[in-house]
This record gives C-alpha cells, sequence and structure tokens, in this order.
C-alpha cells in the first residue's frame, strides 16, 4: 500500500504494508538512516523520533498510524547541526559509539520542549533511552548545559 | 634519508599503484571533518602520501589512515592527535580515513606489521609502535615540507618555522600553506629520518583534549554504521541460526512464504568444516568465527524478510547441546569442576597443602558469574556482495583484518579479488572481534550473488547467537597468618570451553602470597560459544579474588581498605597502594551514613600479565543502599586508576565512566539463562542494562596516576572491581556476602533499611 507521510517538512511517499513500524520505512524506504534499529520493542529508544512533537519509539508505531502527522527524525531536527543540543553534545564529548545517540538526542529534544528546565527527576523520567557505553553521566550533565544555555 | 627508507618509500608507492592503479584507492569511506562546521570531507585527487600513514592535498588537508576501528573509545581522535602534534597542522584540516584491509595486503602488511595481529583490533591506541608509527611519519613530513619550502625561499631549513599548517621564514617575512609545498616535499630525500619529539617537547598531546572528532556527525544523524550501508540495488535478509549452538536444519518449506510481499528467497548456510584449511593467515584464529547452520530470507526491505522468516516453517536438529536442560544443570557442572584437584596448574609456590594441615584460620568460599552477552547496541549485521571474481564486504567490525581474512576463506577468492569497507561500530565490547558474524553474511551472500546483500540478526538473534561471557567458577581456601595476612591460597577455577584465564594466576593476589596453588578445568562439553566482552577473565578473577580478600579482612577483623593496604603493600608496584589512600580520602571512607547504607572498596589489574608497573590498576569505593524491600541501590561510586600516564584526560574520563556504568550492570543485573540448550533471553526486556534513573554519581580521581613511562587501556579496568566493590558494601549492609553474579538475583530480605 502506499502512504503519503508528513517526514522534516516534506510530502514523502511510501509502499508498505500497513503494519510496518515507521522505523523501517524511514531506514529502508525513505534512506532516513539516522533512526536507529536496537531492539525493535520500545525499549531501549533509539529509534525516537517525534510525532506531532511528541518523543516517539518508531519500532513499534506502525506507518499507517503516521499518516497525517508532522514527523521529525535527527535529519530534521537541524539539518545544518546547529540545535543546541547538537552543539553541546559535540562540546561536552557525550557520545562514545553514538548509535543510541540519534534517540537519545530526540528524546531530550522532546524534554527540554515539555520542561525548559528540568530537574534531575524530571529527566530520570523523561530519559529512558539505553546507551550501553554508559553516556548517562555526560547526557545527564549536557541537558542541564543545554537549558542553561536555551533561558540565556 | 637512509637507502632502507628511500626503498621503503618507494616501495610503498609501487604497491599501491599496482594494486589499485592510483595513491589513492578510493575503496575506505571516509571518516569525517574534524570539526562541526567543517565540509564533509571528500578524497582528494591530488593528495600526496607522505608513508603508508599520512597524505596531505595541496589545499594542506590531511588526511591520517587508521587501522582500528572507533567503537566508542576514541581511537580515530587520539591517532589524527598523533599526527596534529608532529605536523603542526591545523587540527581542523584533519581527516581519517580507514586503512583498508586489502590495503594492507597489498603493500605487505604495511599496517599490520605495526601492532602485530592486533594492529586492526580497535582501541590500543596508546601502544608505543603504533604511537611512534603515526608521530615518526608526521615528523617526516614536516621535515619534507620545511625543506621544501627551505629550498624554495633560499634560505636554510633550520630557520623555516612551522605552525598551525603555515611554514614560515622570520628574517624574509616569508610565509605559505602546507599546500603549496606538499608536491616539493614529497620529492625531498632528508639525510635521516627525524625522531618524534620527546615528551616534555609536546604542545598538543597532553595539554589538549579534543573530543572525538566523529561527534558532529553523530548527532545529525549521518555517521553511517554497518546497519546504515545502503547500496544500489541492495537487498536485505533476516537470518535465523540453530536455536541450539552446533544444531543441524533438517528441512523448511519456502513454498509456505513463497508469494509473501518482496520475498525473493531463502538461502541455506552449511556449517564450516571444522578440518577446513586456513587460506590465508588471520589475526586470530580461523576457527573463533565458524559457520553454523542457518537460514535466511532474502526480500527487498528487511521488514519483509523478517516478517517471512517468523512464517517460515523451519525443521532444526538440535544436536547434543541439547542435552543442558536447565542453567543448573551447567552451574552444577562447572562448580563440581573446581571441587576437585587435577586441572591445569596455572601457578604453584611452596606448599599449601601443606600449610591447611597446620590448621590456623582458614576460609574456604565459592564464586560463580555467569553466561552474558555484550548486548552493544547496534545488533549484529553485515552487508556482502559475492561474485564469481569477486567479494566486497561493508562491516562494523572490530577487527577489519579479520574479516578480511574471513572473507578469503569464506569465499575462496583469492586475497587480491576481496574489498573490506570498515563502517562506524554501533559498540563492541569485545562482540565484533572474532568476525563470525561477517563471516555469516558472506555465507549468506555466497548464495545469492550478484547484488549486496545485507544481512541483519534481530535483537533476540544477536543475544541468542552470540559470543558469550563465558560462565566461571572458583573454589577459593584460603589460611590467614597471625598478622591477618593470607599465608596460603588454593584456587580452583573452571568454566566452559574457551573461557578466559587472564587475571587467574598473572595478577596480583596470588603472587604475593608465599604459598599459592592456581588450577584451571574445563567443562569440555559446553556446546555455547565464547568470546571477549571488555576485560574478558579479569571481570570475573576480580570479584573472586576481591570478594575473598573481603573475607579475609574480616576474618582478621579489620578495615576493608586499611587491609588491603597493607596486604598489597607486599607487592612492588606501589601504585595499588596508592590508589587505595586515594579512594580513603577522596570517597569519604569512613564517614557515617544512613541506616542501610554501606561502601565497600575493591582494586585490581587489567593487563599487568604478572608484570608489576604493567597494565592498569583501578580501585573502586562503591556507596550503595539495600531498601527495606531488599533492593540495591547505589549511589555513588568513587574510582582512582594508574595507567602511568594519560594524554587525553577526558577521553580517559569517559572511558572510566562508562566502564564503571558496565562494571556496575555486569554485576547487578546480567545474565543469560539456558533451557534445552538454548539461550533463554532475547531483548533488552529480559535482560536488564542500567538506564538514567539507575546512574549513580561517578567520581573519577586522577591523583593516583604515578606518571610511570607508560599509556595503558583503558576501556576495561573498571569493570572488574566495580562488582565486588558493591557486593562488600552489601555485606557491610545485610551480613549477607553475594558470591554468585548477578546481584538482583540475591534475596536480601529486609535489607539493612530501618
Amino acid at each position: 500500500m502506499s502512504f503519503t507521510l508528513n517526514i522534516n517538512g516534506n510530502e514523502m511517499e511510501v509502499d508498505a504494508a500497513p503494519e510496518t513500524p515507521l522505523l523501517w520505512a524511514l531506514r529502508d524506504h525513505l534512506g532516513l538512516t539516522g533512526t536507529k534499529f536496537g531492539c525493535g520493542i520500545a525499549q531501549c529508544g533509539a529509534c525516537t523520533v517525534h510525532v506531532d512533537g511528541v518523543a516517539t519509539r518508531s519500532c513499534q508505531f506502525p506507518v499507517e498510524a503516521a499518516v497525517g502527522s508532522e514527523i521529525t527524525t535527527i535529519e530534521g531536527l537541524d539539518p545544518q547541526g546547529g540545535h543546541v543540543l547538537q552543539k553541546v553534545w559535540t562540546e561536552m564529548n557525550v557520545p562514545q559509539c553514538g548509535y543510541c545517540q540519534s534517540g537519545m538526542v530526540m528524546a531530550v529534544a522532546s524534554l527540554l520542549k515539555d520542561i525548559p528546565e528540568p530537574t534531575d527527576a524530571d529527566i530520570d523520567l523523561y530519559v529512558d533511552n539505553i546507551c550501553r557505553c554508559g553516556t548517562y553521566p555526560r547526557v545527564r550533565a549536557a541537558i542541564h548545559r543545554a537549558a542553561e544555555l536555551m533561558k540565556a | 634519508m637512509t637507502e632502507r627508507i628511500k626503498l621503503s618509500r618507494r616501495g610503498f608507492i609501487t604497491a599501491v599503484v599496482g594494486a589499485g592503479g592510483a595513491l589513492v584507492m578510493g575503496i575506505s569511506r571516509p571518516l569525517m571533518a574534524a570539526t562541526a562546521g567543517a565540509e564533509p570531507w571528500e578524497t582528494p585527487s591530488d593528495g600526496t602520501a607522505f608513508t603508508p600513514w599520512i597524505k596531505i592535498d595541496t589545499a594542506g588537508k590531511v588526511t591520517v589512515y587508521v587501522t582500528h576501528p572507533d567503537i566508542g573509545n576514541g581511537v580515530i581522535t587520539q591517532s589524527c592527535a598523533y599526527v596534529r602534534e608532529e605536523l603542526e597542522c591545523r587540527w581542523e584540516d584533519i581527516r581519517a580515513e580507514y586503512a583498508a584491509p586489502e590495503r594492507d595486503h597489498a603493500m605487505g602488511s604495511a599496517y599490520s606489521a605495526v601492532g602485530g595481529a592486533l594492529a586492526y583490533f580497535s582501541g590500543r591506541s596508546t601502544s608505543e609502535p603504533r604511537r611512534t608509527a603515526f608521530m615518526t611519519a608526521a615528523a617526516g613530513a614536516r621535515e619534507r615540507l620545511k625543506a621544501a619550502a627551505a629550498a624554495a625561499w633560499g634560505v636554510d631549513a633550520g630557520e623555516v618555522a612551522v605552525a598551525e599548517g603555515l611554514l614560515s621564514h622570520a628574517a624574509s617575512g616569508r610565509s605559505a600553506p602546507f599546500g603549496e609545498f606538499v608536491q616539493a616535499a614529497s620529492q625531498v630525500v632528508p639525510e635521516a629520518e627525524p625522531a618524534p619529539k620527546t615528551r616534555e617537547q609536546w604542545t598538543f598531546l597532553n595539554k589538549v583534549d579534543p573530543a572525538k572528532i566523529q561527534i558532529p556527525e553523530i548527532v545529525t544523524g549521518k555517521a553511517v554504521y554497518g546497519i546504515d550501508v545502503r547500496l544500489p540495488g541492495m537487498v536485505y535478509a533476516a537470518l535465523r541460526q540453530s536455536p541450539v549452538m552446533g544444531g543441524t536444519l533438517v528441512s523448511y518449506d519456502f513454498e509456505a512464504i513463497r508469494n509473501m510481499p518482496g520475498v525473493r528467497a531463502v538461502v541455506e548456510v552449511r556449517p564450516t568444516d571444522p578440518g577446513e584449511p586456513d587460506r590465508i593467515k588471520s589475526p586470530f584464529p580461523m576457527g573463533a568465527a565458524m559457520n553454523g547452520s542457518a537460514i535466511a530470507v532474502i526480500a527487498d526491505h528487511y521488514w519483509q524478510a523478517r516478517t517471512a522468516l517468523d512464517a517460515l516453517p523451519v525443521v532444526w536438529d538440535d544436536g547434543p547441546g541439547a542435552k543442558w536442560k536447565t542453567t543448573g544443570m551447567i552451574e552444577e557442572a562447572v562448580m563440581a569442576a573446581t571441587r576437585q584437584p587435577g586441572g591445569t596448574v596455572e601457578l604453584s609456590v611452596g606448599d599449601v597443602e601443606a600449610e591447611f594441615a597446620m590448621g590456623g584460620t582458614i576460609l574456604e568460599a565459592e564464586y560463580m558469574t555467569p553466561y552474558c552477552d555484550q548486548v552493544q547496541m547496534e545488533p549484529l549485521n553485515c552487508t556482502v556482495m559475492v561474485s564469481d571474481s569477486a567479494a566486497e564486504v561493508w562491516t562494523p567490525s572490530q577487527h577489519t583484518q579479520q574479516v578480511f581474512a574471513l572473507t578469503v576463506q569464506e569465499t575462496g577468492l583469492a586475497p587480491e579479488q576481496v574489498k573490506v569497507h570498515q563502517t562506524y561500530v554501533g559498540g563492541g565490547f569485545g562482540r565484533r572481534v572474532f568476525g563470525d558474524d561477517s563471516r555469516m553474511a558472506v555465507g549468506v551472500a555466497k548464495g545469492y550473488k550478484g547484488v549486496p546483500v545485507h544481512v541483519i540478526w534481530s535483537r533476540e538473534e544477536s543475544v541468542r547467537q552470540g559470543r558469550y561471557r563465558s560462565i566461571m567458577g572458583a573454589s577459593i581456601k584460603a589460611k590467614l597468618g597471625d598478622d591477618g595476612l593470607p599465608v596460603a591460597m588454593r584456587t580452583r577455577i573452571s568454566g566452559g570451553p574457551g573461557y578466559f584465564t587472564m587475571g587467574i594466576a598473572d595478577t596480583v593476589l596470588p603472587l604475593i602470597v608465599p604459598n599459592v596453588q592456581v588450577e584451571s578445568q574445563v567443562v569440555s562439553d559446553i556446546h555455547l560459544k565464547v568470546g571477549p566482552l571488555r576485560g574478558p577473565g579479569y571481570n570475573s578473577t576480580v570479584f573472586f579474588y576481591e570478594s575473598i580478600v573481603d573475607e579475609m579482612a574480616r576474618a582478621a577483623q579489620e578495615d576493608p581498605l586499611d587491609y588491603r593496604i597493607r596486604l598489597y603493600d607486599r607487592w612492588e608496584d606501589k601504585g595499588w597502594v596508592n590508589i587505595l589512600r586515594v579512594l580513603k580520602e577522596k570517597s569519604g571512607w569512613g564517614q557515617p551514613l544512613p541506616a542501610g547504607h554501606a561502601r565497600g572498596v575493591s582494586i585490581g589489574n587489567w593487563g599487568m600479565g604478572g608484570r608489576a608497573h604493567h597494565g592498569t590498576t583501578l580501585g573502586a569505593v562503591v556507596h550503595a543502599e539495600v531498601t527495606s524491600h531488599g533492593e540495591i541501590r547505589v549511589h555513588r561510586i568513587d574510582v582512582a586508576f594508574d595507567t602511568g600516564r594519560v594524554m587525553n584526560r577526558d577521553a580517559v574520563r569517559v572511558q572510566l565512566e562508562g566502564g564503571t556504568i558496565f562494571g556496575l550492570n555486569l554485576a547487578l543485573n546480567e545474565k543469560l539463562n539456558i533451557e534445552n540448550g538454548r539461550i533463554v533471553e532475547g531483548n533488552y526486556d529480559e535482560y536488564p542494562v542500567i538506564r538514567m534513573a539507575d546512574t549513580p554519581e561517578i567520581h573519577i580521581h586522577f591523583e593516583a596516576l604515578t606518571d610511570h613511562d607508560r599509556y595503558d587501556e583503558i576501556g576495561e579496568p573498571p569493570v572488574g572491581p566495580v562488582g565486588p566493590a558493591l557486593a562488600n558494601a552489601v555485606f557491610h549492609i545485610t551480613g549477607k556476602q553475594m558470591r554468585t553474579q548477578p546481584f538482583r538475583e540475591h534475596d536480601l530480605g529486609q535489607g539493612g533499611g530501618v
């Protein structure tokens, strides 16, 4: 079946079975490989994208449900890499292998939109993505730093 | 330049031209620009090679050829830092490119001669030979540039200064960027190759802590990991291997899925003949990566392939591994082996049995650590195109050269017909070292020739078809002398085939006890395959030894940290005692804590191999709580370490943070269970991994560095001591010594809470 999706502000056509996870539509059909496959069961968060501004795990989100919504992927967060999180992540040497970090950044972007100055408890609640390299202390510090910069 | 060097440089150019027709083979995917905002790297056609390690183009852009895949440890950045130090170019002008193994082969091991079998093994960027190779090449290029400028300006080369990619002559006021002289510089034949700077002369290493240069690519989603490879005509394969390792395929029914959307074919992979001779020399033994029985569905898209695979009727013959009905059966077999003599003697000093026969304070304890998986975030995958005359592989490997050798082995093609592209790696932790994942993909692609086949293991397939940290058991008996320190210790250790013995006989504890016996046994009929997992061997043996050391301290009625200072002062490398003293001062040791809280301490060394002043020694103090529900919470971990010296402080800190969390998770959460020979756990819902909310405060202390002349490994060291330090803390709260991992399985009852 053919579906029209709004991704990063562009209309895109996907020809796939309706239950195909949005993750695989993005990666295989549209070539947007920044969104990662980690577990397939919405546990790890590597596949996090924004659906109408809400952080969503795309591996459990059927492509047919995405029709009519605005989807933002890591490629659309700021194509020039100029988003405050992208800058802070670089300055603070946050990623290690980096595989989980697209999803991590998308989860954090959603958090900061809802709660511009999050507490540690807010961070614990919102950002439950898995990072096997153990970047959590740096992610936490980078979130606080980004919140400061956004406030200024 | 000496005759030898002249020859080797010409040899290099000839070899490369012979193999690829051009200086730049253009086959490896460029990695990245060095800093945010720089343009994406494009291989220039006019680059000039200065040894196999460096190329400089006329715009002054420098390409560094890196052999070791970056698995998140920053090895690419460190390689570039070596070049920056000597070349005096601008940091933002440096790019890295993976040194393709076919290039290595064509050039007569130009890359893998440095560092031997581990030359292409991710990490170890700080090893002396590798560092020297980069720095010598960069120094040679710098001096050639200076000489070329001096000749053009008619001045003495000694008067030409170089800084930030600019050559200058103060007296005449002349200056020019590198690019202007690269062609001329490549023709310069110096009297002798310059020696790299001494440490005291460094202006970049140890002074600047650059962040990993690939981060801008990562945070914009542009970094291409193995799973992101997209090639014209590419098809996708979903893979299933025999659910019991060593089992074989009996039958499958392609007709049942033939008409499902996108389905193209089913490919069967047969087990590798164990007697197959090696076709080419490989860094790790070929036998470490033999294909088992497997089946793959090939389709236009991955989701189609996976859906069809789930629907495909398959019958397996489980083979002998199915006899292991439960995890408990394996645990019993391993522990039974540790309860009897007769193993391989790893170390024997004095007479332990005579000491035990004389009586006194004797402790006996049994410990065990389970099978664990690396669960790296990027599921296993590899893309392969095979034809009758060539094979090309795109792999997120930890050892590109191993993949090259295995591709030759699996296809039967000549080495000259094989190309391997190294991609970014979504975590390794040892899982991607042996190359079995890539070899399996080659096996699948051999059955579907002519187009690139992108083979993806599901998460469940990745976990259930691992190369695991083996189960290990230990029975330890120790006798304390009148001073409370051990006078005799007997360690009997056991595990599944291939388990790592690092840290059993070649670490400090067995070396400072006057009478010691260390024996190892293998339970040879366990069918589960094993491999390295961050700090192999060490991540179990530190738990065994440092748990019993706490039990010794208790028997001696002494503070466990003070006891360790007294015990490890017997060792000639005072780094151990330094670390303990730093921890005592920095961690708040001895200061009061709320009820239900306590601190535990532990120390170990990764890489010493029985020698003083080798490897990295690391100690940890863990501040933990056991709640009234018996739940363990970790509040703070202090880490002090001695790796001799450090070059990039922040890179070291980040690895120690990550390794600490990794070690904590291993001890607290991780275990694979076995049922009828199959691995039970398949995904993160069954195999828990620490998340943000569970992460304690981590304090890394640099004060214990001894400044000994070495830069040792840093990724593995925390993984040993964190677990036993936590177990020791929990004992101080609950009175229960947890002698098996993972700790979450222990019933701590009411805990120590009020």
